[in-house]
């Protein structure tokens, strides 16, 4: 297995009004293989998010990088210029956020912007686009997609909107690697695990590159290939899920485990 | 509607949310009815005047002077014996057209330089905010005064002015929507799946805003009919025959004196009726653009 995306020795720290930097992100290195769902754990604060939005190059712009690359198939995303960037967003990597009802625009249909999107990234005519608009809200299993296409976000619960985001993200724009923020928090524990099984299922099926953050063990046990292990900005441990479940290495990866009490402390 | 009634809609079946959806959009409907009735009609009255108004406007003499209301003169007429519905029928043409106009104006170029001094940001918005800021410090109807007395009156100059007047709010409140959108999370996605900047600032946020922008929008119409009137009155608008409603109402400030009422009267309701119409527009718009409100 090749790797998709390798992210060497990132580090980095905000900068204050006063000029002063806070150190957030210590030598993070760690590779997402192709067609693997890679998990990235940690605790509220640890910087994952912060990660996975440097892969995008959306860190907030207080945010300075001291030293590291992040190389996709070989190209270091950091030294790209905007215009570049813009069209690996989307095309190549795009991203599930927490918070789907947020991150979808108050003023349009749903079906409508996922179509922009299609129209966006593919072009073609728009009701081309809203006929894969509905076809990719029909995949993620949306009951109705017709009916919903139609109706604005304010309309759909978080686990139904969460179904669109992921439908943009992982059908409309087909990119090669899909970032999901903390896809399933803030949702109901029954959706949660329909979302991951919906996650997943697409990922397994299109051979997607993976990368899922996340702070729930439980989620990562069932699904994940790999799983990297960040705490207070530092990458802890990097292994195979099924290494870190059964023989976790780092003191903190086993305080995590038995705090998720998914397994049984270690003896 | 609060947070809190949007949660409580969601929670509870359809057939309990119904009553407060009902009155709301009855609310809407009855302000926006009046508004466009009153609009509409000031606006057939004007087409009208093109092809058809009771006597010519603009010639002096059809009735005696200040001849009261009466049947053949519905409005009666005023100094120089017009008669005073032809004039007022015709003023429409040119209250009516240069408010719209001007706010038409003053809506694009002000909401589209708000849409980038506020996006862009940095040196671009405080160029922008500085500037405006300049124009702001003096009062609208006194900057439109100085500036039609140095460049000359005439309807082209008038409209000029007001549509200047109108820049700065439009772009402060354009600046100011999408300042605090940009950093909202569909302003991130929209930015995540590759649009670029200006289809972020004018595609997805801007549309955001097309709210608080419309209703504006009614009200700074009626300012600018009030300013146009204002302007007419004090002689500095348009020339002085010109059934301007504010020019009526200058010619028939002597009247008003000697009982002759009707002369200033009518084009003071026309002007009252007219930015009523504008405010009603302005609240019931900016609840209808609100999706989550529309319901």
């Amino acid at each position: 297995m090749s790797t998709l995306l390798e992210i060497e020795n990132y580090s980095g720290g905000f900068r204050s009004e006063t000029g002063e930097l806070t150190p957030i992100l210590h030598h993070v290195s760690f590779g997402l293989q192709s067609g693997a769902i890679t998990a990235v754990v940690g605790e509220t604060g640890s910087g994952k998010s912060l990660v996975a939005l440097s892969i995008l190059g959306i860190q907030p712009s207080s945010f300075v990088r001291r030293s590291g690359r992040i190389l996709f198939r070989g190209v270091d995303l950091l030294g790209l210029d905007e215009r570049a960037m813009r069209r690996i967003r989307g095309a190549e990597i795009s991203m599930v956020f927490q918070d789907a009802r947020a991150a979808l625009n108050p003023v349009f249909t749903v079906g409508r912007q996922l179509a922009d999107v299609y129209q966006l990234q593919h072009g073609g005519g728009r009701s081309a686009a809203m006929k894969q608009a509905i076809e990719a809200l029909r995949r993620v299993s949306i009951p109705e997609p017709e009916r919903r296409a139609r109706q604005y976000p304010h309309e759909f619960s978080g686990g139904m909107a969460q179904r669109a985001m992921i439908a943009m993200a992982a059908l409309i724009c087909e990119p090669s690697l899909l970032i999901l923020d903390e896809p399933t928090t803030g949702l109901d524990v029954t959706i949660q695990s329909d979302i991951m099984e919906l996650i997943v299922g697409l990922c397994r099926q299109r051979g997607l590159t993976t990368c899922l953050i996340t702070h729930d063990l439980g989620v990562v046990a069932e699904t994940c290939d790999a799983v990297v292990v960040m705490n207070a900005g530092r990458i802890v441990e990097t292994a195979s899920a099924e290494a870190i479940f059964t023989r976790p290495r780092d003191p903190y990866t086993q305080r995590l485990l038995s705090a998720s009490q998914l397994v049984e402390a270690p003896a | 509607m609060s947070r809190h009634d949007l949660l409580a809609a969601d929670a509870v079946a359809p057939a309990e949310a119904k009553p407060a959806k009902a009155r709301r959009r009855l609310r809407t409907t009855w302000s926006l009815r009046i508004g466009v009735v009153v609009l509409a009609l000031y606006i057939a009255v004007a087409l009208l005047s093109l092809v058809w108004t009771p006597y010519d406007p603009l010639t002096p003499g059809v009735g005696d002077g200040y001849d009261a209301p009466s049947w053949a003169f519905l409005l009666g007429t005023d100094r120089l014996g017009s008669d005073m519905l032809s004039r007022l029928m015709m003023g429409a043409r040119y209250d009516l057209g240069i408010a719209l106009t001007a706010v038409a104006i003053a809506s694009i170029v002000g909401t589209t330089l708000g849409t980038i001094a506020g996006y862009y940001g940095g040196v671009v918005d405080t160029v922008a905010l500085r500037t405006v800021e300049i124009f702001q410090a003096f009062p609208g109807l006194l900057f439109a005064m100085l500036v039609v007395q140095a460049v000359g009156a005439g309807l082209v100059n008038v409209i000029l002015v007001l549509s200047f007047v109108g820049i700065p709010d439009y772009l402060r409140l354009a600046r100011a929507e999408i300042h605090a959108k940009k950093s909202w999370q569909y302003a991130e996605a929209a930015r995540m799946v590759g649009n670029p900047p200006w289809r972020v600032a004018f595609r997805h946020l801007l549309p955001n805003s097309v709210g608080p922008v419309l209703a504006f929008t009614s009200i700074n119409a009626a300012f600018a009919a009030l300013i146009t009137a204002s302007l007419g009155f004090l002689g500095l608008g348009l020339p002085p025959n010109t059934p301007e409603w504010g020019n009526m109402i200058a010619r028939g400030q002597d009247g008003v004196m000697t009982g002759q009422w009707w002369v200033s009267f009518f084009p003071g309701l026309a002007i009252l009726g007219l930015t009523g119409a504008f405010y009603l527009m302005g609240d019931a718009l900016a609840d209808l653009t609100d999706p989550r409100r529309r319901r």
